[in-house]
């Protein structure tokens, strides 16, 4: 469950990145969080991963209020949180595998396993004779693919996205989102902040819209 | 978040410190192959800047080497009004060697003395005429340890020299040794003030490359923050990284001196005219080679760790 109670967040000499949010999404749901560029959508996305912490309010994930959670438990907290980061923020210089790996290498996996998790994860992701390539020479579709393998690859309790299908063409945005189908029936939330109408309305899910660093609506849309 | 720690960190799969140390090692050999150009640029100025800096203590070292070697003409010559029987020489010898300080008594008889005259004006025979050994005083030439060698202990050797009968004059070059002695303190101080800027030079120097090493890697340093890496996790394979750069640039300018030394051995007599067997010219010692190395290491692990701090958020 992840609880978002009066949360305020002011970036230095600017105006409130959020205020006054409030939000729960449940256990197991996949919410699409959208808005405008500058809508405060990405900031949320941090607070939920501790990456920024609110100036005022609390953020709570299953019970666990964060701005009370020590710095050095924040990399626990982490390891249950898969995140697709909006510019995928993989190594340039590592391979597709070596990317994904990094996972698992920091939860202290064996060799062996991490590399029968990994090729299980890319096969599923199309990627099985990718896996010595690096990012540079993959197609955006496939480095965007990578990034929500190394995510996925733990089997998270939450996934979280910040435009996943930003630069995508329709026949990889379908793909990205039937994988995120794929890992919120295996019961992990999907948080998606994607400001694409087209992937929110064919998805049939629940919507948050932020504007102005203010949540305007909730609306269930249910397939 | 005990909760969130215990229900998804897992075993690990080499546990206890030498599964971690292999695990660190490995991926901190593997970061410098996949960073192979600036992993060289760090080796390459660690080494410049511990080979100039090896070069200025060898010759430092050599330098200091000669100059204590010019101490051992700190000699201090005893006169006698009347020569000594050789029982009475043996006995005196005995009460000078029990002074502390005394490594060398040599007995000087006044023929003996006559005939080092004669050699020393050797070619001016006839300043020397209707002169004999009675006129040349016996004397005892006593040589010091280095640790007796100060203007001070001198002094004070002196005064208990003076005690023992039958001595009524001692010479020693006082002014010689103050001068000797001031310019050591000098040399010393100099090599010191110029020591310290080298080694503020090189830390400087070495800890900016590699702060710009891991600036080029401040991507994978966050990424690891975000995935859930400790700091701990993060921190240990570039620590190991910077102490095997440090003590690879270290070796190499080991080897870099140890020719740049035996260059200077081969060609010193042809563009300096001076032989270096003869010089006493001499190689570091291994305790300053181990220190150099443990330089090494030391400024590759502080690098590492100072840098880090700035680029770690977790």
């Amino acid at each position: 469950m992840i609880q978002l109670h009066n949360v305020c967040l002011s970036y230095q000499a600017e105006s409130p990145a959020l205020s006054d949010v409030n939000l729960k999404i449940p256990k197991g749901d996949f919410v699409f969080l959208t808005g405008p560029s500058g809508a405060g959508k990405s900031t949320l996305l941090k607070l939920l991963y501790a990456d920024l912490s609110p100036t005022r309010g609390h953020v709570l994930i299953d019970g666990v209020n964060l701005s009370r959670l020590p710095r050095s438990q924040i990399p626990y907290l982490r390891r249950s949180i898969g995140v697709v980061f909006q510019d995928y923020k993989l190594l340039p210089n590592r391979t597709v595998l070596e990317n994904v790996a990094i996972t698992l290498e920091v939860l202290g996996w064996g060799k062996r396993d991490i590399g029968k998790k990994v090729f299980h994860i890319l096969k599923q992701m199309g990627l099985e004779d990718k896996i010595n390539a690096t990012p540079l020479r993959l197609s955006g579709g496939e480095q965007q693919r990578v990034a929500l393998a190394r995510a996925l690859v733990n089997d998270p309790k939450i996934l979280i996205a910040d435009e996943p299908t930003g630069n995508l063409d329709d026949e990889n945005k379908e793909q990205i989102l039937s994988i995120f189908k794929d890992a919120n029936i295996r019961g992990t939330t999907v948080v998606v902040a994607t400001h694409d109408k087209r992937v929110i309305v064919n998805s049939h899910r629940r919507v948050i819209r932020l504007e102005k660093g203010k949540l305007l609506e909730v609306t269930d849309v249910q397939s | 978040m005990s909760r969130a720690k215990q229900s998804v960190r897992p075993k690990l799969a080499q546990e206890g410190f030498f599964g971690r140390l292999v695990f660190f090692s490995a991926r901190a050999v593997a970061n410098l192959r996949q960073n192979i150009f600036v992993s060289l640029v760090t080796v390459g100025t660690i080494s410049l800047s511990l080979l100039i800096a090896a070069l200025f203590l060898l010759v430092y070292v050599n330098l200091e080497g000669m100059a204590e070697g010019w101490s051992d003409k700190v000699q201090v010559t005893a006169y006698f009004n009347e020569e000594p029987s050789p029982l009475a020489v043996a006995a005196l010898k005995g009460r000078v060697k029990a002074i502390p300080g005394t490594t060398k008594v040599v007995f000087v008889s006044q023929v003996e003395a006559e005939k080092r005259l004669r050699g020393r004006l050797k070619g001016q025979e006839s300043l020397l005429e209707g002169i004999t050994a009675d006129v040349l005083p016996a004397s005892l030439e006593i040589s010091l340890d280095r640790g007796h060698r100060e203007s001070a202990s001198v002094a004070s050797y002196v005064t208990a020299l003076k005690q023992i009968q039958g001595i009524t004059e001692v010479q020693y070059g006082e002014e010689w040794v103050k001068r000797f002695n001031s310019f050591m303190n000098l040399f010393r101080l100099m090599g010191t003030l110029l020591g310290g800027f080298l080694a503020i030079a090189v830390l400087f120097i070495v800890s900016n490359t590699i702060k710009l090493t891991i600036y080029a890697r401040k991507d994978e340093l966050e990424l690891l923050g975000l995935v859930g890496a400790t700091r701990f996790f993060i921190k240990a394979p570039f620590l190991i990284e910077g102490v095997l750069q440090g003590a690879l640039g270290a070796v190499i300018s080991l080897v870099a001196l140890l020719l740049c030394y035996f260059t200077f051995l081969k060609n010193a007599a042809n563009f300096l005219g001076v032989n270096p067997a003869a010089a006493g010219l001499s190689f570091l010692p291994v305790p300053h080679l181990a220190a150099i190395l443990c330089g090494g290491v030391l400024l590759g692990f502080i690098g590492s760790l100072t840098s880090l701090k700035r680029f770690i958020h977790v």
